[in-house]
């Protein structure tokens, strides 16, 4: 990969020769306190892009899978029907997005386009989308209390899968890593200049004195993973965490890699219907009630083995190459039964050594 | 990225309603075709045990499987009436229009079960998704050697497909038995579950070289198995098909999963090794 060295002043001059390429361009901002959102770049808001920030809650995923998406417009009249598919095609740029996120559409990617049937509606949203990676280096504001992407590998600077990777290297200085041919294009702009072995050496040093400065570091996955494939997790456990569910769903729609979504159709005009579909969450009652009120999956607790269970059982990481974690921390940040993906591998852990059948001290 | 053209696989086709047939309270088949001749031959190309996604719009969309065997002249659906979208389905008369995508699913894999006895246990309405292989094995009933078909319901109304029953039984090529749980006035057969069939005089199950099709209600399919299992057969030759509540149909919406499987495209047909090793109750 090609990296080039630009000074921190001329950062934001990136999304501009982003929106000069027709792109719509969307970048984190800060709110009131701990409130930070993604929003489309405007002339009037251009100069508020914050480079470092707490990651914000709602995740960047909404801009290739949107939480609610029209699928189809089905127009009826004297019994004839229209069915006419409606696209986005969006040429957008993400500016500013942290590593976990880059890996959680990297995710996306595999599970809407890397199998059978191919998801048209994620892919025109994906195929246009230009991604500026930024790497969390500001321990006070980057990395949160709940960031844990240095267990599942995710971060704190993503390997692959953005086209263009921004890290500040401090002293007013940054280095960018293009990732993709499109990345690369940009260096022909005059703000990036070469390199020297010492910019490399400065990233190297940085990321190591990065990595120490996360809190939550004791999300041991890959014991974890193996526990809940071999299905070594005792039910008491799964009623423990259930217990503390409170089944508002919030983990899964703040989660960067969640895919579930529900169909829907509603009357938008007298002969009028569309077909629209909405995140879902497995953690609400009726996301497997069939049809006559038959649910198979009624129990909290069953909700929450089925989630972490989809998350981490090797089955399918095989299936989609990575776990369906990436480390943001946000279900943990959100969760008020204090049961994210940190505090579960932690119980599920301690509660699978408790029952390990090759314990070899006895009583 | 693949730069080759990517379907929408969310898109159903117009299909058209030629006639409703009552089978018993509160189950109907629907007789359709695609408005679009085309979409019809493609269509016709699924194999038993396959479903499909039908779109009512403005209420919604459900997967129904595919009772006909794909050489039959005509396709049909057979639903019973139980949430908003097989209730508007239900109100649909001859010539209304409504929409349909797939055929969805793996489906029976008859071809691998050539040379051997075939034994359908249906329960109540689990006769439906069956119902596509029996034809199919009648069709081919040189491919196999015997064939018997079990049914059972709660009472004499509610047996599902007795004419074709009949007429199978007639045709010779294969034996059925059908069990009621309650009997009612001018009910001369057998009572009680259909497990109870297998032992019943004069009924010899084969169980070398024999498939086992199972599907019907939770309950009655934890019963027929542990008889079936007890009677020698191996898990590897009992088969199923499963459902669940179901949105998308090609594995993307999440609702079907069990365990490790996606009912939708794993599925709907497993056989019962793989289903005690999903992870889950199913």
């Amino acid at each position: 990969m090609k990296a080039r060295v630009l000074a921190g002043a001329d950062v934001l001059k990136i999304v501009d020769l982003l929106r000069r390429e027709g792109r719509e361009v969307i970048a984190p901002f800060c709110g009131r306190g701990r409130d930070t959102y993604f929003d489309i770049v405007t002339d009037a808001n251009r100069a508020d892009i914050q480079i470092h920030l707490p990651n914000p809650y709602y995740p960047p995923k909404r801009f290739v899978f949107p939480h609610i998406e029209r699928l189809l417009k089905v127009r009826g009249n004297d019994g004839q029907f229209q069915i006419e598919p409606t696209y986005e095609e969006p040429r957008r740029a993400l500016f500013g997005i942290r590593s976990c996120d880059v890996e959680g559409i990297w995710h996306l990617d595999r599970f809407y386009l890397g199998r059978d049937f191919r998801d048209i509606y994620y892919e025109k949203h994906r195929l246009n989308l230009f991604l500026v990676n930024i790497v969390c280096t500001d321990p006070a504001r980057d990395i949160g209390d709940e960031c844990f992407c240095v267990c599942s590998d995710t971060g704190p600077a993503a390997r692959d899968h953005f086209d263009l990777q921004l890290m500040d290297l401090g002293g007013g200085e940054f280095m960018a890593v293009a990732g993709t041919p499109a990345g690369e294009a940009l260096f022909a702009d005059p703000i990036f200049r070469m390199g020297t072995a010492a910019h490399v050496e400065r990233r190297r040093a940085i990321l190591g004195e990065v990595r120490r400065q996360f809190k939550t570091t004791t999300s041991w996955f890959p014991a974890t993973v193996r526990y809940v494939s071999e299905g070594r997790i005792p039910e008491k456990t799964w009623e423990e965490i259930g217990n503390r569910c409170l089944e508002c769903g919030g983990c899964t729609y703040v989660c960067p890699a969640c895919t579930c979504f529900t169909v829907s159709d509603r009357r938008v005009g007298p002969n009028e219907t569309e077909r629209v579909r909405i995140w879902d969450s497995c953690a609400l009652g009726g996301f497997t009630r069939m049809a006559g009120g038959f649910n198979p999956r009624r129990a909290v607790h069953d909700r929450r083995n089925r989630r972490f269970f989809r998350k981490l059982a090797y089955y399918f990481i095989q299936r989609e190459l990575s776990m369906a974690c990436v480390g943001c921390g946000r279900c943990a940040a959100v969760c008020h039964g204090d049961v994210g993906m940190p505090s579960v591998v932690e119980m599920l852990r301690r509660a699978s050594a408790d029952v390990n059948p090759n314990e070899p001290v006895k009583d | 990225m693949n730069p080759s053209r990517t379907e929408n696989v969310y898109l159903p086709k117009v299909a058209i309603l030629d006639r409703v047939v009552e089978d018993i309270a509160e189950v109907r088949t629907f007789y359709w075709h695609f408005e679009d001749p085309a979409a019809q031959t493609e269509f016709k190309r699924f194999r038993p045990g396959q479903f499909a996604q039908v779109s009512l719009f403005g209420v919604g969309e459900f997967p129904a499987s595919l009772p006909p065997s794909p050489a039959e002249p005509e396709t049909f659906f057979t639903v019973r009436q139980v949430g908003s979208c097989t209730g508007a389905l239900h109100r649909l008369k001859p010539h209304d229009r409504f929409a349909v995508r797939g055929p969805y699913g793996n489906g029976f894999p008859m071809e691998q079960y050539r040379g051997k006895n075939l034994v359908f246990v249906a329960g109540g309405i689990g006769l439906i998704p069956l119902r596509s292989c029996i034809v199919y094995a009648m069709n081919h009933c040189d491919h196999y050697r015997r064939i018997q078909i079990f049914h059972g319901a709660k009472t004499p109304e509610e047996l599902m497909y007795l004419s074709s029953l009949r007429d199978w039984e007639k045709s010779g090529h294969a034996e059925c038995h059908l069990t009621v749980d309650r009997a009612c006035n001018g009910w001369g057969g057998h009572v009680g579950v259909v497990g109870s069939l297998f032992k019943k005089p004069g009924v010899s199950v084969p169980v070398e070289d024999t498939i086992a099709f199972v599907c019907g209600p939770p309950i009655m399919f934890r019963f027929v198995i542990r008889d079936l299992l007890a009677m020698g057969f191996e898990e590897r030759n009992i088969v199923s098909t499963l459902e669940r509540y179901m949105k998308c149909g090609v594995g993307k919406c999440g609702h079907c999963c069990i365990g490790t499987a996606y009912i939708c495209v794993d599925g709907p047909v497993f056989t019962y090794e793989q289903i005690k090793k999903l992870g889950e109750d199913i």
